[in-house]
């Protein structure tokens, strides 16, 4: 079976490169101190299928959220390819890319005002993917938009309520609900658990665990929470300085962890 | 311009543009041929280029207008100059015309889709009056200008070319004839136009764009297109 979303070797670098910097290994800065060139990420490759997710983990500038960029196509790497179901598409852009997004691409984002526009509806928030897909029937956008609503167990009676007007753990949820919009085969999580508080978060694990059990969904989650990648993800990419240190089996990276990083991730984990 | 902006200088400069000799003008303000902003539109373009002019749609060949069209059957070889206030249809969701341009090069009309089903949503209806957008050839988003809704399907397949200019912002835009142009809508929440209660108080037409008489004492409605009503009292 192929892969659903295939990233292969993806380089993001700022800057020009050096031959001292280009040519460095595994545990070389992520700025170059010759030539202060930035490697946000460097040679990642990951492969998701259908009903498969993956997580990276890494500290705050490892290079996780520049990877999923490249995955939503937000910004082209300067080497590397991105693939969906086996098509190149890591120059699309303009409409093509939008039309793509629309049907292929799902992503939820930690803060919501980036995901949503607030100032919309929740029903409208929904209804603006399946517009972007080629929606122009009423009914059916409504429909939709109400079956997603409840599926994400928001009260009915709130679907015409702006966005603005939900609380955080809720708009999350209505995140979650404009992403599944139109099935599409992958769908990215960016820390979409972050900043709620524990029973809120439980909640919307517990909606992504059946959005994962129900769909054959390719999914990715970046995540800096452990628990949430436990819980949500088969493997797991560990990323440091903009370099994948270690993967694996999720239970296998981190009940045996063998990168001296993840170690440390592990290890400072909160009981 | 001898006008000021906002009062039709953006349609005279089409139609001084492109008035020819031989034709005949007539200038509409709200239907009307003879309000103050109409007469002086009207004198001008004869006085400056000697051209007949006339109040009968049927004979103009230029038809300068403020946000209506003749309800006589129009034909090939007119021309319809519109005076336009705002050009773009999209500043309605986003004012920034840097970002409107690029929803109109790639065809990304999603936003002003969702505009009418916040409509939808929130009153029951769509709320666009006038100046209701249109779709040009299945594609381009395009203003009618502001003319009511009862006017918009007539643009649909005209005969006659439509030529428009927003003076302020410094915009012409044309429809050819028999171009197709549809008014924005749900294929299952179709475009209504205006409905009234009645018909004209002075020649009894029940298939017109009505108004309320100004000068009446009592309520009463009244054609737009004052010429076409006064032929319908003969």
């Amino acid at each position: 079976m192929s892969a659903v979303l295939e990233l292969d070797a993806l380089t993001v670098r700022y800057g020009e490169g050096c031959p001292e910097c280009e040519g460095s290994g595994p545990g070389s800065p992520a700025r170059c101190t010759r030539c202060g060139t930035v490697w946000a990420c460097r040679d990642v490759s990951l492969e998701v299928e259908a009903g498969d997710t993956v997580g990276i983990v890494g500290e705050s500038g490892s290079g996780k959220s520049t990877v999923l960029a490249c995955a939503n196509l937000d910004r082209p790497p300067t080497s590397g390819r991105v693939l969906l179901q086996g098509e190149d598409v890591t120059e699309v852009r303009g409409g093509a890319r939008r039309r793509l997004r629309a049907e292929r691409l799902g992503i939820v984002y930690q803060a919501p005002a980036q995901g949503l526009d607030l100032s919309v509806t929740a029903g409208g928030n929904v209804a603006d993917r399946l517009l972007a897909a080629g929606g122009r029937a009423y009914a059916p956008l409504r429909e939709r938009a109400l079956d997603l609503h409840q599926q994400m167990e928001l009260p009915a009676g709130r679907l015409d309520d702006r966005a603005r007007s939900f609380s955080g753990g809720m708009q999350q949820r209505v995140q979650l609900s404009r992403a599944l919009a139109t099935e599409p085969p992958i769908l990215l999580l960016d820390e979409p658990t972050s900043g709620l508080d524990v029973s809120v978060q439980a909640r919307l694990l517990d909606l992504i665990r059946r959005v994962q059990l129900e769909r054959a969904v390719a999914m990715v989650i970046v995540s800096h929470d452990l628990a949430v990648i436990r819980m949500l993800a088969d493997r797991l990419l560990v990323m440091q300085q903009g370099r994948v240190v270690e993967q694996g089996v999720t239970d296998q990276v981190l009940g045996d962890p063998q990168h001296a990083y993840s170690q440390l991730l592990v290890s400072s984990q909160l009981q | 311009m001898p006008v000021a902006r906002g009062w039709g200088s953006g349609g005279l400069q089409v139609s001084l543009a492109t008035v020819v000799p031989e034709d005949t003008v007539k200038v509409i303000d709200q239907g009307s041929d003879s309000s103050m902003n109409a007469i002086a539109l009207r004198d001008l373009i004869q006085r400056t280029t000697g051209v007949e002019t006339t109040t009968d749609a049927r004979e103009a060949t230029l038809i300068q207008t403020r946000h209506r069209i003749p309800e006589d059957e129009l034909g090939e070889g007119q021309v319809m100059v519109f005076q336009v206030p705002i050009s773009d249809p999209l500043r309605r969701v986003d004012p920034r015309p840097t970002v409107t341009r690029r929803l109109h090069a790639e065809r990304d009309y999603a936003p002003i889709w969702l505009y009418l089903y916040e409509d939808h949503a929130q009153t029951g209806h769509s709320t666009f009056a006038s100046a209701h957008p249109v779709e040009v050839e299945g594609g381009y988003i395009m203003t009618p200008s502001p003319i009511p809704r009862h006017d918009v399907p007539r643009l649909d397949g005209a005969p006659f070319l439509s030529l428009f200019g927003a003076g302020r912002e410094a915009v012409v835009y044309a429809v050819p004839p028999y171009t197709e142009v549809r008014p924005l809508a749900f294929t299952d929440r179709p475009f209504e136009r205006e409905h009234f209660d009645g018909s004209c108080a002075l020649c009894g037409a029940a298939d017109t764009f009505l108004v309320e008489d100004e000068e009446a004492d009592s309520l009463r409605l009244i054609c737009s297109d004052t010429d076409h009503c006064r032929r319908g009292r003969s």
